[in-house]
């Protein structure tokens, strides 16, 4: 017996926000990447172009003949969705067009293979909104480890062993690298924080120029946990420091989300599958453990992001929930 | 047949010929699940329902939520010791959220706006119901049955209703004109109310039987306790309660110089505070049980609201713990002194508790009176065909008494019950099931599922904020006059504890669910779904994942094993 | 008017007269004149359009894939390394039936590094799904690029117009440059079914499954065979319109009874028709030039070749541990005459080495001997090569 008065089908056309991407995609159960497109594409509204490069989003959202997206889309190569979206965005500049045009990639596909192109789009300043949806391996093709991957994270090209221990590489600073071309505006955000992905993702949109947004996007098969804890999990790793949220324009540090009583990292690493070799009796594995404290406590310092109120667990109110909905973005 | 096309391009939307949906092991589904607040409330009410209609300053709907259960507000606002508080699962994030000040403003809002109680005089030839004794039972006897369509004649040995409402309860904790707004308005609607009227002496328990379909009686417990140390009483044996309805009744009482007082209930505390604004100088509690204090068991606790306990202490009452009195000191007839002594109830080797005095000891106090306050039981005049030298009416959940289908109790006659509260729930219940009697049909059944925990709630989502203090009355400003000493909270602040409901259980439309799946399975309804949301789970193509309900900020999405 | 110019120069100028939206651009010799001649016109308000000056010619391919996807008539231009760095993107266009015109100036791959003329760049694409047609002058590759525009957006199939690196981009020659009008009048504007268009959104580049990807390479397959007739129609409209014929598929010169063909590709026919006249005491022979080698003119070759008993390819590139390209589709499509010529296959100028008139005397050489040649590289110098390697 169906819980309200018209059938689903029918309400699902009468929600009260724009679905650029719709169900039926085939994205694993918990996927952070899928719900990044669905804000993403929620806030942009129907007037872009999307180019997307290969990887899981892709696949995922296109199997022929289906396809999941209501805007327009393309897939090109792995590597190129930054010069697709230049390549549009001049078509539309020579059209006299408004229509903003979004590249989307995985950190595959913008901090290793797709690094040049991005470079590029970003140094001609075109009209593009990039959204990287970082989750932190090459996923589609079974959890590899990218420039994007943590130090000691467990990959299946990274793997633990008697000689090493996870990923011996640091993260790819890429917000330093964009923040590098001075472009108007880049910022991080996390799917935990959909307000706040919102925000920033309409603050892209205004400007004339290019704009960077590197999401957090877990990935429950590729980290190893139930997919109902993909939000909880990204939210760890912005109240330990691991991925903080920020803001630049012109290269510059324009604001920060502060996180009130910054938790230890290991709330951040126990429950994900991919760092439980960090929690043996090891003594290399104690000093990753400090190492990753080390680069979390870092980012709090470097980015100022000790907030002031003594809360402990709300950073700005940004997910406060609200009778009636009521969210601020 | 599908056919190609060129160079594989895809049209809109078209993902939803596939459903996602086959991929589930498991399900989300809504639950409403009972808020602590609503459990532990022995009126019956949903505090968590109000609170959100208070939240959205619905301050009408607010108050006729809360009176489809109890139908004094403004007085249990006062009263009552907010159990409600005590389990509200907020007081394990900051502080529980002040449940009785939201009761009471309610309370007060509709005495000053005249907000009609939700009951009708019932139909012409409705079956009657005869109500006797109007205190707390009584009355929400009297209110619930006209709302099960029931006609209640209301019957009351005092001139005016309120039983210990207005016998025993002082004006500085419960206002004589909201103690009569309240009652005024509500024994107005619905029902027919005679005063002057004696069970035993006006009345008779057989006449109303024959005359009515059912008889409810709320008599209290009129008859104190025997009490004596040894067999020794004082020759001037004043009992608690009675001097108390004394004070409240002629506004003046016996004094002395020093006074003990034994007891640990609300009577104990509330005559001491009273002796103590009569003037006597020193005034003791012996309790054999404990002050209220975190570390301390419930059943070791005084049963008095411990918020009176501390007002108490605050005006200089001495209250000894864990004493008892073992010898009256008298000089000839007159009383000097007690021998107290360390005392606790303890359970003996037949399981039941007794008073186990500590040898070795002892202490003189010196006080020129004592007075007992050890409780009550019933008076059995004009009970006799029920009673059979019991000191209580003994009764089922439902207030049916056994051997008597006819007859249904409620409140301190019941023997297992104390407050005010209490006896409300009890009036509401009986009345349920005199309706049920009437029509001859069984009792609905009301909802018995446990509340929900703190850790089934995902208190992120929430903004930590703290709890207004209510002004009130410093002790020496008390003790001069009868003015209320706690003087609650006022609108804003009111809204805000609203703000500050967890809403356990029940969904408060915060859109989590709608907007963190990342299938786009969870849909939003403007209309009322069957199951009390404002979402839908779009089956056809939610895979389980269970972020909703992980991320649900008060525990309304479970999950369940898919059906196969 | 002719006018005295460069071949770059003169393609830009061509490329200017067709309108693109977009123009895209890497620097790689020989090419970069070129796309160095259009941005002049676009700094001096000569051509209105967007001109991207990317990091890498896989961007650039990128660039013109996105805009013509977008709905703009797009060009980029490349040459030997950077064709290649740019397959990847080339397959990926024709695949999704974008039309696209870009020239290759050919030139030959590393390694060795050679910056010079030779075929390998655009035969190593051959089978990225392009309409690939070969320039024989520059007046060709003028006329050529606008009938490309033509082509590709009337098959949805991008062409690519190969025109001889240094030997025609770099040489002057007078070319006649069409005016803007007889232009605009032969190429409508740039309009593509699929332009990606938020008022009807469609998803471009999905994944095919084993179900369905046979089907969608058979349409691509038959749109690339179908497209001989585009070709043909354009050249002929486009005779029609400015006088000059650029040949459909291919073209015939020389003695219409020969029983030898000569069969070659791009700007060394040139030298073989200067040869043919120089040289009348060698033939009858008949000159064969391949103008169009994807869609392979599979038909128009065997009705040219019909009564040849000797056929000679001579090509500018070949494949490693095989052979010669050409001559093997050559053979392959000869093979199915009634009387099969006997085929012999020569690679000559690689790497840029000069043809001199000489070469068409030495290569009729070959003509009856015993077995055919299967393949040699006609101007070797042994003399050059260690004896341990030969």
């Amino acid at each position: 017996m169906s819980e309200i008065s018209i059938p689903v089908s029918k309400l699902r056309k009468k929600q009260p926000r724009f679905q650029g991407i719709d169900s039926g995609h085939r994205a694993c159960p918990g996927c952070g990447a899928a719900l990044t497109a669905r804000l993403v594409t929620e806030a942009s509204g129907p007037d872009v172009m999307l180019a997307n490069a290969t990887g899981c989003l892709e696949v995922f959202t296109t199997p022929w003949p289906e396809s999941a997206w209501r805007v327009p889309w393309m897939h090109s190569v792995f590597e190129n969705a930054a010069a697709i979206a230049a390549g549009m965005e001049s078509a539309m500049k020579a059209q006299g067009k408004n229509t903003k045009v979004i590249a989307l990639g995985g950190d595959g596909g913008t901090f290793d293979i797709g690094f040049q192109c991005l470079s590029g789009m970003l140094e001609r300043g075109h009209n593009v909104l990039y959204v990287c949806y970082d989750n932190e391996a090459y996923m589609n093709t079974g959890v590899q480890r990218s420039s994007s991957t943590p130090h000691a994270a467990m990959t299946t090209t990274s793997p633990p062993g008697k000689e090493r221990m996870g990923k011996r590489h640091l993260k790819k600073d890429i917000v330093a690298i964009v923040a590098a071309h001075h472009i108007p505006y880049a910022a991080t955000a996390s799917v935990a924080y959909p307000s706040d992905v919102r925000k920033k993702v309409r603050r892209a949109m205004a400007v004339d120029g290019p704009t960077f947004l590197h999401i957090h996007a877990p990935c429950p098969l590729g980290w190893g946990h139930d997919g109902a804890r993909s939000i909880e999990i990204a939210r760890l790793a912005v109240e330990t420091g691991m991925f903080p949220l920020i803001e630049l324009e012109r290269g510059g540090l324009a604001d920060v989300m502060p996180i009130r009583n910054p938790r230890p990292v290991t709330d951040y690493l126990k429950p994900q599958q991919r760092f439980r070799h960090l929690f043996k009796d090891d003594v290399r594995a104690r000093e990753e453990l400090e190492h990753l404290q080390a680069i979390a406590d870092h980012n709090i310092e470097v980015y100022g992001l000790r907030g002031e109120r003594p809360d402990a667990l709300d950073t700005e109110a940004a997910d406060t929930a609200h009778r009636g909905g009521m969210r601020w973005a | 047949m599908v056919q190609v096309t060129r160079g594989g391009f895809a049209y809109p939307g078209t993902s939803l010929e596939f459903k996602t949906g086959t991929w589930r092991v498991e399900r989300p589904f809504h639950l409403h699940r009972v808020a602590p607040c609503h459990g532990a409330c022995p009126a019956g009410e949903d505090a968590q329902a109000y609170l959100a209609l208070v939240e959205e300053e619905h301050f009408q709907e607010a108050w006729e939520n809360l009176v489809s259960a109890n139908p004094l507000p403004a007085i249990t606002g006062r009263v009552c010791h907010h159990p409600c508080e005590s389990a509200c699962n907020r007081q394990y994030y900051d502080d529980p959220v002040a449940i009785h000040n939201v009761e009471r403003y309610l309370g007060d809002r509709a005495l000053e706006e005249d907000w009609p109680y939700p009951v009708s005089r019932p139909a012409a030839d409705a079956p009657k119901v005869a109500v006797v004794g109007a205190g707390p039972a009584g009355l929400s006897a009297a209110y619930h049955l006209p709302r099960q369509g029931l006609a209640v004649t209301l019957f009351e040995m005092l001139p005016e209703p309120g039983g210990l409402l207005r016998t025993a309860i002082p004006a500085y904790r419960l206002p004589r004109d909201i103690l009569n707004g309240e009652l005024g308005r509500l024994i107005s609607v619905g029902m027919d109310y005679r005063g002057g009227q004696r069970l035993g002496r006006d009345i008779f328990l057989d006449e109303l039987r024959e005359e009515y379909r059912a008889v409810f009686l709320g008599p209290g417990t009129q008859k104190s306790r025997d009490w004596s140390i040894d067999g020794a009483t004082p020759e001037d044996l004043h009992v608690g309660l009675d001097l108390l309805k004394e004070w409240m009744a002629v506004g003046k009482i016996p004094t002395w110089e020093s006074v003990a007082i034994v007891g640990a209930g609300n009577t104990a505390v509330d005559l001491a505070r009273v002796l103590k604004r009569a003037g006597v100088r020193e005034v003791h509690i012996i309790s054999h049980k404990a002050i209220p204090a975190p570390g301390i068991p419930p059943e070791d606790t005084m049963p008095a609201i411990p918020r009176e306990i501390t007002q108490a202490l605050e005006e200089g009452v001495q209250i000894h713990e864990h004493r008892g009195v073992q010898r009256l000191i008298l000089r000839g007839e007159r009383i000097t002194g007690i021998e107290m002594v360390h005392m606790k109830k303890l359970p003996g080797k037949d399981g039941r508790l007794h008073r186990v005095a500590f040898e070795g000891t002892e202490t003189l106090l010196h006080v020129d009176q004592v007075i007992p306050a050890i409780g009550q039981v019933l008076d059995p005049d004009g009970l006799e065909v029920l009673v059979d030298g019991a000191s209580f009416l003994k009764a089922d959940g439902w207030g049916r008494l056994p051997g008597h289908p006819d007859v249904f109790t409620g409140g301190d006659a019941r023997g297992d019950r104390g407050t005010v509260t209490e006896a409300v729930g009890d009036g509401r219940r009986a009345a349920l099931a005199i309706a049920s009697y009437v029509a001859g049909e069984p009792i609905p059944e009301e909802h018995s599922s446990e509340p929900i925990p703190f850790e089934a709630m995902n208190v992120h989502y929430f903004e930590p904020a703290p709890r207004p203090r209510e002004p009130v009355l410093p002790p020496e400003r008390r003790m001069t006059g009868c003015a209320e000493i706690e003087q609650g909270l006022d609108k804003v602040q009111v809204v805000g504890e609203g703000h500050r409901c967890f809403s356990c259980g029940n969904c408060f439309a915060c859109d989590n669910c709608w907007t963190l799946c990342p299938d786009t399975a969870v849909l939003k309804t403007t209309e009322l779904a069957r199951d009390g949301s404002h979402y839908v789970f779009d089956y056809d193509y939610c895979k389980g994942c269970g972020i909703c309900a992980h991320e649900c900020p008060c525990g309304f999405i479970l999950m369940e094993p898919e059906h196969v | 008017m002719p006018e005295a110019l460069e071949g770059s120069q003169a393609i830009a100028r061509a490329v200017a007269l067709c309108r693109p939206h977009v123009v895209s651009a890497y620097p790689i010799t020989p090419q970069t004149h070129i796309v160095e001649n259009i941005s002049k016109l676009v700094a001096d308000g000569k051509l209105e359009c967007e001109f991207v000056s990317v990091e890498s010619e896989f961007s650039a391919a990128s660039v013109a894939l996105g805009a013509a996807a977008a709905g703009s008539r797009a060009y980029t231009a490349s040459s030997s390394q950077g064709i290649l760095l740019m397959s990847e993107v080339l397959y990926d266009i024709a695949g999704l039936r974008i039309p696209l015109v870009l020239t290759c100036a050919n030139r030959a791959v590393s390694a060795p590094l050679s910056i010079w003329n030779d075929h390998q760049d655009s035969m190593a694409v051959r089978d990225a799904g392009w309409i690939q047609l070969y320039c024989m002058s520059n007046q060709e590759a003028v006329d050529t690029t606008i009938q490309a525009y033509r082509i590709a957006e009337r098959t949805e199939l991008p062409v690519m117009v190969c025109v001889d690196g240094f030997t025609l981009t770099h040489t002057l020659e007078p070319i006649d440059i069409p005016d803007q009008a007889q232009v605009d009048g032969y190429l409508p504007p740039f309009k593509f079914a699929r332009a990606l268009d938020p008022m009807n959104p469609m998803s471009i580049g999905t994944l095919v499954a084993p179900e369905y990807f046979t089907e969608v390479r058979e349409v691509h397959h038959r749109a690339l065979l179908k497209s001989v007739d585009e070709i043909e129609s354009a050249a002929r409209d486009w005779a029609e319109l400015s006088g000059r014929d650029t040949a459909g598929l291919l073209e015939v010169y020389g003695s219409p009874d020969a029983r030898v063909g000569m069969i070659a590709i791009g700007s060394a026919v040139g030298t073989l028709l200067d040869a043919m006249d120089r040289y009348p005491e060698l033939g009858p022979v008949k000159l064969i030039r391949l103008r169009c080698f994807r869609p392979f003119p599979f038909e128009a070759l065997k009705a040219a070749c019909a009564g040849l008993s000797e056929v000679v390819v001579l090509e500018r590139a070949f494949s490693p541990g095989s052979g010669g390209i050409v001559a093997t589709e050559v053979r392959a499509a000869l093979s199915e005459l009634p009387e099969m010529p006997r085929v012999h296959g020569y690679a000559m100028g690689l790497g840029g080495r000069d043809i001199p008139l000489e070469t068409y005397g030495r290569a009729l050489e070959v003509v009856g001997r015993e077995p055919p040649e299967r393949f040699a590289v006609l101007d070797l110098r042994p003399e050059q090569i260690p004896a341990e390697e030969l």
